[in-house]
């Protein structure tokens, strides 16, 4: 089969869980022997040509400047069209075209209907969902595109069952037209080993303090300011207890105002954006990942700490809450709620046994979330679209 | 951050400033806001302070782009 996936980041552009996705599901599709382009934006320091068959990587430069957000997304949903017709010559027409999110439906229904290929959308999102419901006219031309996609796709992919609800609930598509297919985790990568101390070093972790990882962009939907808050009452309980986080974002210079406001800034570090190795070397040498978020649809990064061997707290939310069986593989915690979060940490941190038990849980569980899985799941998904593409 | 940089940071990158060789003159730019060169300035040092943008100078003229963790915060509010 040849597949044509339309998405505006894959690696090294990484904005969120898309981008893993992106990457491990064509490694997988291609790994099956299925000839898979990607089509996506360039980025500095990477090729615009990548060619490892029958696994391409094609990205694509904006030509043209836009006034803001959302008219540079529709212009460079037309360098797609273009770069989607150039392939579809020199390749020949895919069988399936597979749109990622809002980002790049215009050039998904573009090359559908001039192609005659069916289309496939996954979403990883929703727009009221990230927005809160906002009103606001960019937010109503999200939400519209994100309802064309889902109706001119023969068949919706969700990435968590909440996903999934969100879809058919909000842009009143049948239940039977979208199908559930989760994210998943390259376990492989966090088999290695590590230098434990060394990583802890290189992080500023002193001797004998309990290590608290966050990683994610630091936006408020991420819910770090109420980590921090957290910590400044774990830190009565459990005095050598340090937070790292990992990523970047809006909101760093207020999280670290809202650390020194807290008296948590020494014992806090931000360390920006981080490569693939540093994530997987201080995952494995954490007491604890937190993953406090206020809305998330799936949550790659509980399976990488669940990979890792890291003890595990999450938000009870949307995929999170799918993923982790509370008590089980993982605690579960209140959404907004610092004391919540304060709770879970001191009782992991302070139970050995417990952290062990659910970190040999959670290495079980997260074997399910293999990207051979999820592309076996995605090619039924294909087959059902060829046999049901409508044109009209 | 406030939101006047994180205007210009999305407006270097819809603009087509992503790299060196597809850096924005500082007239230029002020001149797309619709503002005052030393407003875009004074908004510009935030972001460069942050690691967001990188100055250049090229036949006298001072130009700005952004670093790749500036593309990225600057997407990341829409992902």
């Amino acid at each position: 089969m040849r597949v044509f996936m339309l998405t505006w980041e894959y690696p090294p552009r990484i904005i969120g869980g898309l981008a893993r996705h992106a990457e491990g599901l064509s490694k997988a599709l291609a790994s099956l022997g299925h000839e898979v382009h990607v089509v996506t934006l360039d980025f500095p320091g990477a090729p615009y040509e990548e060619a490892h068959p029958p696994l391409y990587v094609h990205r694509v430069r904006v030509e043209l400047p836009a006034p803001t957000f959302h008219t540079w997304v529709m212009l460079f949903n037309h360098f797609f069209e273009k770069r989607v017709g150039q392939l579809a010559k020199e390749y020949g027409p895919p069988d399936i075209i597979h749109v990622h999110d809002w980002l790049t439906v215009p050039a998904g229904v573009a090359s559908k209907h001039l192609m005659r290929v069916p289309l496939v959308m996954t979403f990883h999102s929703t727009e009221s969902s990230r927005s809160s419901s906002s009103s606001s006219p960019e937010s109503a031309l999200v939400g519209g595109l994100e309802w064309w996609g889902s109706y001119e796709a023969a068949k919706v992919i969700g990435v968590s069952e909440w996903m999934k609800s969100e879809v058919v609930s909000q842009f009143k598509v049948s239940p039977s037209k979208v199908v559930e297919i989760p994210n998943a985790v390259d376990i492989a990568k966090f088999e290695r080993s590590v230098d434990v101390e060394a990583t802890r070093m290189k992080w500023k972790v002193q001797p004998g303090e309990r290590l608290i990882t966050a990683v994610g962009r630091l936006t408020s939907q991420k819910g770090f300011d109420d980590l921090i808050r957290a910590l400044a009452v774990v830190q009565k309980s459990i005095p050598d207890s340090r937070l790292l986080v990992m990523g970047d974002g809006y909101m760093r210079g207020e999280l670290e105002a809202l650390a020194k406001d807290q008296g948590v800034a020494a014992r806090t570090t931000f360390a920006g954006f981080v490569s693939d190795d540093d994530l997987v070397d201080a995952m494995k040498s954490s007491d604890m990942v937190a993953v406090p978020s206020r809305f998330e649809p799936f949550g790659i990064i509980a399976l990488e700490a669940m990979a890792a061997g890291a003890p595990l707290v999450v938000s009870r939310v949307g995929g999170l809450a799918e993923i982790v069986e509370d008590d089980v593989d993982g605690l579960e915690v209140d959404p907004n709620s610092p004391s919540s979060i304060a709770k879970a940490t001191i009782r992991l941190l302070s139970d050995r046994a417990l952290a062990s038990q659910l970190v040999a849980r959670a290495k079980e569980r997260v074997k399910v979330y293999s990207w051979a899985h999820s592309a076996a799941k995605t090619l039924e998904v294909y087959e059902a679209a060829i046999g049901e593409a409508r044109y009209e | 951050m406030s939101e006047f940089p994180k205007r210009i940071l999305s407006s270097l990158m819809v603009m087509g400033a992503q790299s060196p060789d597809r850096a924005m003159s500082i007239d230029e730019l002020a001149g797309k806001l619709g503002m005052d060169k030393s407003t875009v300035e004074s908004g510009l040092k935030t972001l460069v302070d942050s690691g967001y943008a990188k100055l250049t100078e090229e036949s006298g003229t001072r130009k700005v782009y952004l670093t790749r963790m500036g593309i990225i915060t600057a997407s990341s509010t829409y992902s």
